[in-house]
């Protein structure tokens, strides 16, 4: 074993973290090269990683007495995430330094949650996992604290508390699925051999659900999310992290079924039942929507609800197709928030009622459009892989929940239609400003998302063959099913 | 010929050192400067902290077994130390502008430690109580001695509910007597398991006299009212201290009696796993409503006294290192944020959530320690508090008291959103003036609030570095002595 590709990981987690610190003590003029070399930086160990075929287990005994290791490891699933990760927060770094007007603290902030994301990503130890979760916690929070918006203490609490509120109980059952299992420690492979049985691992599973289906999010746990983006800062670079930071359905993957087998099998029809009600509920929602950050809340808040019933029908088909899609849908939501985040700069409002941007800016709203089809699963962009799979899986555990699950494709093609017509097509109200089209960077920052989702819409086979793997593996623990 | 008894001081080395700062608090208090008297404290309290090392693994005990030098003993003294290394430090910038510049008060405080530091080493119930009230007797006169209305109000208060309290304590120890015969930790501990039914009635009655008696000295609920009003009233050095060092002496006098002495004995477990869910449930939602900073800080002292009596609910080997280990990182991430709310309120009053506002722009280095505090107070990881939660958590959930977990960990989203409230609003810009007081930012107190963000980091992403000296079950086994 190469001893430099077991430190990878370590190295991709922590590189952002050191970069942020830093970024502290880094003269003005320096910052976005600064942070945009850590970025890429990362980016390029993400891919490093992917080029060697994932990395193997690492693992070093962080606190020997209390059982907790620190167990990394990235490969399969986490590594696609990991780099969707690095990925668009090096494209929201580069909308950032260009963007906010003294961008320090947010750079900063962007690269302390990436840390925080790829440890969740790479975490092998359910206690590592939870300090990750929380740790990712804490720049999301600052973010909204120091750019949000007037309403922006009310929507910072209540996403404390749902967020929080999830994990304790995600901690109590952390530590129950320890004790009561009668493992030595926290590591994935020595939980997996000392599995709960019995009506305690529904118990367990349930309390580790909370912290999930708040993360999700799955009705009712999702009140939480369109005010978070509502108050946020106007560029959608917060938005950007706070898609990334939707790690239920990954957590449910990674360590619910494994962990919680019978119970997750238990649970699957309630489980399903909610994730398609979610899909299309959102999608109603998104419909009744003027602000454009409410509306991409709501449709990712759609997009989740088929992750989520992906992942709970526990069909290898779907569960591939529910982490597809978690990986893509960051991509193009990331990149349609900043989008939403250039019409502001341009217009001043949020608002969908617009009018006539196409004409002036042209380009603008061509690649707008472009990221909502891939948004709505249009064939060829990756958003369809990621869907069809799902509800292809879905139907064959229940073929009624696929049906109306499936709804909601033809719903989220009507409301993303609608509000794009409204704002970019239509007539241009008289008087209106004249709409400057994108500019330098901006082209890279719509254009690079954009073309990585066409390129796995078209060519899906080596993210397929990365997942593909580790699903199986995942669900072997189910017993074949 | 008068024969001096035997008597083996070796144990007694810490406590004798902190003492002899005490005695020359008094008396050199006519001659030098209060500041200087401070220093010389410093000096006491580091030698004391360095005496405990020569002690470690040596087991003495003198005054045949009444005081012990056990490893627990050392462990709690060694966080009673840092809490009063931590105060003293806040008191050379504060105290002059609290009023309370005067000879008397480093006494009082070094005698008050005295007394904590009895506690820790206390081998029976009898040198516990001494322990205790020298402690309690020195803090009220601490509360009390600024002059003013509202520290003279909470000085009374706090007295007569402490005297309340120690006389149920009394009692109580005299029902253990009653039952056992004995007053020695270990005899009680021994006879504990062998009474007759008549005796076993008389000794739960008098564990929850105990139990009573101490819920008043920790602040647990409903015995906690005195809290808020005492911790708000006093000086904010004065809270200071008593939020973290008494409270950790009390708790290390429950870890003896309750871990070790009176571990098998029937009934207060019941009783106590009640007063714990009613703590947090109160502590918590009355933390809540608070919109001064420093009431809020006491609500949440409140609350932090439910989650470390959880300890006491585990079995002796995981609650005794749990609670060892919250203690300390309790006293660091409570003593910095009230170390930062008296370097910058304008009276002693505190200062209100709002004037928190955009505190960032105007102290950032306290702002950021602030937060850091407030993070670990909310049990955030990386920072300690969160292990310090943890641990309680998996102490009472090994023990059988998963619904408490459960509760706890209910109770504790309430406990973020009054944390965070305050460590939001102080990032948020604000084109208001200042309201507070602009020369607070001095080089003591901003050692210890650097003492304190260094400690729950470093005890956070490390917590092996204080947590692989508390770990070794055999420490706890023998809590109760030989």
């Amino acid at each position: 074993m190469n001893s430099f590709t077991d430190w990878l990981p370590t190295l991709m987690i922590f590189l952002p973290l050191a970069g942020s610190l830093l970024l502290l003590v880094t003269p003005k003029t320096f910052r976005d090269e600064v942070a945009g070399f850590i970025a890429a930086l990362t980016l390029g160990a993400g891919l490093a990683i992917w080029r060697g075929g994932g990395s193997e287990l690492f693992r070093w005994d962080w606190i020997p007495p209390l059982g907790i290791t620190y167990s990394v490891q990235l490969g399969g699933v986490s590594l696609a995430l990991a780099l969707v990760t690095a990925f668009m927060s090096f494209i929201a770094i580069l909308y950032a330094a260009r963007r906010i007007p003294n961008p320090g603290p947010m750079l900063s902030l962007i690269l302390a949650m990436e840390t925080g994301l790829i440890g969740i990503f790479a975490a092998q130890d359910l206690m590592l996992f939870y300090v990750f979760f929380e740790d990712a916690l804490i720049p999301a929070l600052l973010m909204l604290a120091i750019y949000g918006k007037s309403g922006r203490m009310a929507a910072l609490t209540k996403f404390a508390a749902y967020t929080l509120f999830g994990s304790l109980l995600m901690l109590v059952s952390i530590i129950g699925v320890r004790y009561i299992g009668g493992s030595p420690t926290f590591a994935m492979t020595d939980l997996k051999q000392n599995l709960v049985q019995g009506s305690a691992q529904t118990w367990l599973y349930l309390g580790f659900l909370a912290a999930m289906a708040v993360k999700l999010p799955l009705w009712p746990m999702h009140a939480w999310l369109p005010d978070f983006h509502e108050q946020n800062h106007d560029s959608g670079i917060p938005d950007v992290m706070g898609t990334l930071y939707k790690v239920g359905g990954y957590g449910i993957f990674t360590f619910a079924i494994p962990l919680f087998p019978d119970a997750s099998l238990e649970l699957r029809p309630v489980l399903m039942g909610l994730a398609a009600f979610t899909a299309l509920y959102a999608a109603w929602i998104a419909f009744g929507q003027t602000d454009w950050k409410r509306l991409l809340a709501y449709a990712g808040l759609s997009h989740m609800g088929f992750v989520a019933l992906g992942v709970f029908s526990l069909n290898e088909t779907a569960v591939i197709g529910a982490m597809y899609l978690l990986a893509f849908q960051n991509l193009y939501t990331g990149a349609l928030f900043l989008a939403v985040g250039m019409l502001q700069e341009r217009i001043g409002s949020l608002d969908t009622r617009v009018g006539g941007v196409m004409t002036q800016a042209g380009a603008l709203g061509g690649l707008t459009m472009a990221l909502w089809f891939a948004s709505i699963a249009v064939p060829g962009m990756a958003g369809f892989i990621g869907e069809f799979s799902i509800l292809l899986g879905a139907y064959q555990v229940f073929p009624w929940l696929a049906f109306i699950a499936g709804i909601t494709t033809i719903a989220a093609a009507a409301y993303a239609l609608t509000a794009f017509q409204h704002t970019f097509w239509q007539a241009r109200p008289a008087g209106a400003v004249r709409v400057p089209d994108l500019v330098h960077t901006e082209w890279l920052i719509l254009t690079l998302p954009l073309a990585v989702a066409v390129l796995f819409g078209v060519y899906s086979a080596p993210a397929l063959n990365l997942m593909q793997p580790a699903v199986r593996a995942v669900l072997t623990a189910l017993g074949g099913n | 010929m008068l024969q001096p008894p035997e008597v083996t001081l070796t144990p007694l080395l810490p406590v004798l050192i902190v003492l002899a700062g005490a005695l020359s608090s008094t008396l050199l208090g006519f001659w030098v400067s209060r500041r200087t008297l401070t220093f010389i404290n410093l000096g006491a309290t580091l030698l004391s902290a360095l005496s405990l090392g020569t002690l470690w693994n040596r087991g003495v005990s003198s005054f045949g077994g009444s005081l012990q030098a056990d490893n627990a003993a050392l462990l709690l003294a060694f966080v009673i130390l840092t809490g009063t290394l931590m105060t003293l430090l806040v008191t050379l910038d504060t105290a002059w502008r609290a009023r309370v510049s005067f000879p008397e008060f480093d006494a009082m405080l070094m005698y008050a430690v005295t007394g904590c530091m009895l506690i820790a080493f206390s081998g029976d119930l009898i040198v516990m109580l001494i322990g205790l009230e020298i402690m309690s007797l020195s803090s009220y006169v601490l509360a009390t001695l600024q002059g003013s209305r509202r520290a003279e109000e909470s000085g009374l208060k706090y007295f007569l509910l402490g005297a309340a309290g120690s006389a149920v304590l009394i009692y109580g120890i005299a029902f253990v007597y009653g039952a056992t015969g004995s007053l020695n930790y270990a005899a009680i501990a021994a006879k504990a398991s062998v009474l007759t039914p008549e005796n076993t009635g008389i000794l739960v009655g008098g564990a929850l006299l105990l139990l009573c008696g101490f819920a008043f000295k920790v602040a647990l609920a409903p015995f906690h009212q005195w809290t808020p009003d005492v911790y708000g009233g006093a000086p904010t050095s004065v809270s200071l201290f008593l939020s973290t060092v008494v409270k950790v002496a009390a708790f290390a006098g429950m870890l003896r009696v309750f871990g070790g002495a009176l571990n098998g004995a029937p009934g207060w477990h019941s009783v106590l796993q009640v007063l714990i869910a009613a703590t947090l449930i109160i502590g918590n939602l009355a933390a809540l409503r608070q919109m001064n900073f420093k009431r809020m800080l006491a609500y949440s002292a409140v609350a932090h006294t439910g989650f470390l009596a959880m300890a006491l609910l585990g079995t002796p080997q995981t609650g005794g290192a749990a609670l060892t280990y919250y203690l300390l990182v309790y006293t660091l991430m409570t003593a910095a944020a009230l170390a930062i709310v008296a370097a910058l309120q304008r009276g002693e009053e505190g200062m209100n959530i709002l004037d928190l506002r955009g505190l960032y722009y105007r102290h950032p280095a306290y702002a950021v320690a602030l937060a850091v505090c407030l993070a670990s107070l909310a049990g955030l990881p990386p920072f300690a508090g969160f292990f310090g939660k943890y641990l309680v958590f998996q102490a009472a959930f090994q023990n059988g008291y998963e619904w408490l977990s459960v509760l706890a960990a209910l109770t504790s989203v309430a406990a973020l959103v009054y944390y965070l409230r305050p460590a939001m609003l102080m990032f948020m810009p604000d084109r208001t003036p200042a309201r507070e007081y602009g020369l607070g930012q001095r080089t003591p107190t901003t050692l210890t609030v650097a003492l304190g963000v260094v400690g729950v980091t470093a005890l956070g992403l490390l917590p092996n570095i204080w947590y692989s000296w508390v770990a070794n079950p055999a420490i706890w086994t023998l809590l109760v002595g030989r």
